[in-house]
């Protein structure tokens, strides 16, 4: 099957849009939740938005009249993380635990008292990137350039922060603030991007090309951009590959960011190599 | 005063409640309880059994048989039941180390599936093959296709083994759980009969479906060609290229309608349909039923009626 072929289809340019958007979106907040150790934050808030469509699906809100109920909830739940770090002086990953373990176990409360559904709830909770509808790709730009914006307004607090929390406290940024602002933005993105594309895809863009960028970049914005540059290029060639293998198209995105970070790992070892030497 | 005409109000009040609750109780358990995993067997249970036993369903509303697991009460009311139907173990894997700790010589197990000759898809190429025939040339190794209530024969054969286990499990009650059987037996006939006729004479007989691979017995007693997106596992997904190619089959077959199951999210459906510019329908696996039709009442043989007439509409089928 050629190029010109493949790309006629509506679905596949669809996908490559808003695939390519919401992976360079990802991408780019991974490399803060990853320096931050917040690298299971998708996992986890994607289990309270689990719990929170339970509830819309209880006050009767189906598909995206869910969102009035579970976007505050998963703003709050990131929050959450977020204070547990800070006030109960948890690590990241303990902190994500417990409010995803919490998220999970009230969707799982809900559906039983509630007497059941009129849909299957699984079924409706996770997108798929060969699904994605026109105005789903305008939400996805649109949630492209507000984490844009607002990352782009926040970089030089966002850096200090990310590297020497004390340190910047004591240059006077706001850190608390500043926490917030990184934690919502990635709430948001999980919340909308979970819909169009499913949890697996969101969760592994949000580590592993951040990971990888880690093990090359020199410079902070080096590592933003080589993020980008292997989330965006993940999707394209994860798409073409599955086309080619006849395997499914997130699970082959997932599995070629991590080709990308393997040789980015090698990389770095023939650079440290040759540096001895 | 006052205080102790509260207090005797209460009392009243909570001794009327228990004596309702233990009454309550009393003639429940004096029937036969039943629990019957997914819905046809539920259905086919509850008619079987009319006023003499009390049949539940295990499975919430709306839930699909893959995404179920148990609650404690579900664990008791397994427990004090009589009978336990199931469909197969490929539809409800959870089922036998469900009933581990049971008492296996109080709780009849009924396999409603026993008997069936069942069929398997083929992953990659949705042509149905027979279990004990070859497994096509490519030399793939099928998966059971589960779903075997969607051909009414076999759901024929479904109801005598739940009669089976009812007149084992009361024999008192024998001769008016046949007759009920019967009588589902010759509506499941005429059933039959009525899909025969409808899908007859039908523009096209090719029966394509934008989700994982559930109506093969229908379309296989009925002579129709169906192709699903997707095969029989709930967790599989389809490839880029799959898509491609179900949009391609959509057009050079000529259909107006593509076909999505209720229930589950018809994403993938609505993508395929837009891209080949057809309509989608809705046809019910009937595993299960939303909340809204089981305060209805809604029966097996309803979903049937209801998916004959989507079937006739989606393969532009003449009345005779």
């Amino acid at each position: 099957m050629n190029l010109i072929e493949i790309l006629s289809y509506g679905f596949i340019q669809r996908a490559l849009l808003a695939g390519t958007l919401i992976a360079v979106l990802c991408s780019v907040l991974g490399v803060f939740l990853v320096l931050r150790r917040l690298s299971l934050i998708g996992d986890g808030l994607a289990h309270v938005t689990f719990g929170s469509t339970a509830i819309a699906l209880a006050l009767q809100l189906y598909s995206a009249a869910s969102l009035l109920v579970s976007l505050p909830v998963v703003l709050l739940a990131s929050l959450g993380i977020l204070k547990l770090t800070e006030k109960a002086r948890l690590n990241g990953d303990a902190a994500i635990g417990i409010v995803s373990a919490v998220g999970i176990s009230i969707g799982i409360m809900l559906a039983s008292v509630g007497g059941g559904y009129n849909v299957d709830l699984l079924s409706y909770l996770f997108g798929n990137i060969l699904s994605i509808s026109y105005e789903e790709v305008i939400i996805a730009a649109g949630l492209f350039c507000v984490v844009m914006v607002l990352l782009w307004l926040f970089f030089h607090d966002l850096l200090a922060i990310s590297f020497n929390e004390e340190l910047a406290r004591v240059s006077g940024v706001r850190t608390n603030l500043i926490s917030a602002v990184l934690v919502m933005l990635t709430a948001l993105s999980v919340v909308l991007a979970m819909k169009l594309v499913g949890i697996m895809l969101i969760s592994s863009l949000l580590i592993l090309p951040a990971v990888s960028a880690l093990q090359l970049a020199r410079s902070f914005r080096a590592c933003i951009v080589l993020a980008a540059l292997q989330g965006g290029c993940s999707v394209v060639a994860g798409i073409f590959v599955s086309f080619l293998t006849n395997l499914p198209t997130s699970a082959m995105i997932v599995m070629i960011n991590l080709l990308f970070f393997c040789c980015s790992c090698g990389v770095r070892r023939l650079i440290t190599i040759r540096n001895i030497g | 005063m006052k205080r102790l005409n509260m207090v005797i109000i209460l009392a009243v009040a909570v001794a009327v409640v228990f004596a309702g609750c233990s009454r309550q109780e009393q003639k429940e358990s004096a029937k036969l309880q039943v629990v019957a995993t997914l819905f046809p067997l539920y259905d086919f249970a509850r008619t079987i059994a009319g006023d003499r036993a009390e049949v539940t369903m295990l499975l919430p509303p709306g839930m699909e048989p893959h995404s179920f697991e148990p609650k404690p009460n579900d664990i008791v009311r397994i427990s004090r039941a009589g009978m336990f139907i199931y469909t197969n173990r490929y539809m409800e894997p959870w089922a036998e180390s469900l009933l581990k700790g049971m008492d296996r010589q109080r709780l009849r197990v009924v396999d409603a599936g026993q008997g069936v000759q069942y069929l398997q898809n083929v992953a990659g190429d949705e042509h149905d093959h027979d279990v004990p025939g070859n497994h096509g040339a490519e030399g793939h190794a099928g998966v059971v296709d589960p779903h075997i209530w969607l051909d009414f024969s076999n759901a024929a054969l479904m109801v005598d083994n739940i009669l089976a286990g009812f007149i084992a499990v009361d024999p008192a009650n024998a001769a008016y759980y046949r007759m009920n059987a019967a009588g589902l037996k010759g509506r499941l006939a005429a059933l039959d009969q009525r899909y025969r006729e409808g899908l007859a004479d039908c523009a096209t007989r090719v029966f394509l479906h934008g989700g994982h691979y559930t109506f093969g017995y229908l379309a296989r007693r009925y002579g129709l060609e169906y192709h699903s997106l997707s095969g029989i596992s709930s967790e599989s997904e389809p490839s880029a290229a799959r898509m491609a190619e179900m949009v391609r089959q959509i057009r050079s077959s000529g259909v107006h309608y593509l076909f999505a199951e209720e229930l589950l999210s018809p994403r993938l459906t609505d993508t395929l349909a837009a891209e080949a510019g057809v309509a989608v329908l809705k046809l019910h696996g009937a595993h299960n039923l939303g909340k809204d039709d089981v305060q209805r009442g809604v029966g097996f043989i309803d979903l049937m009626e209801q998916n004959l007439v989507n079937l006739r509409k989606g393969l532009a089928c003449r009345s005779k």
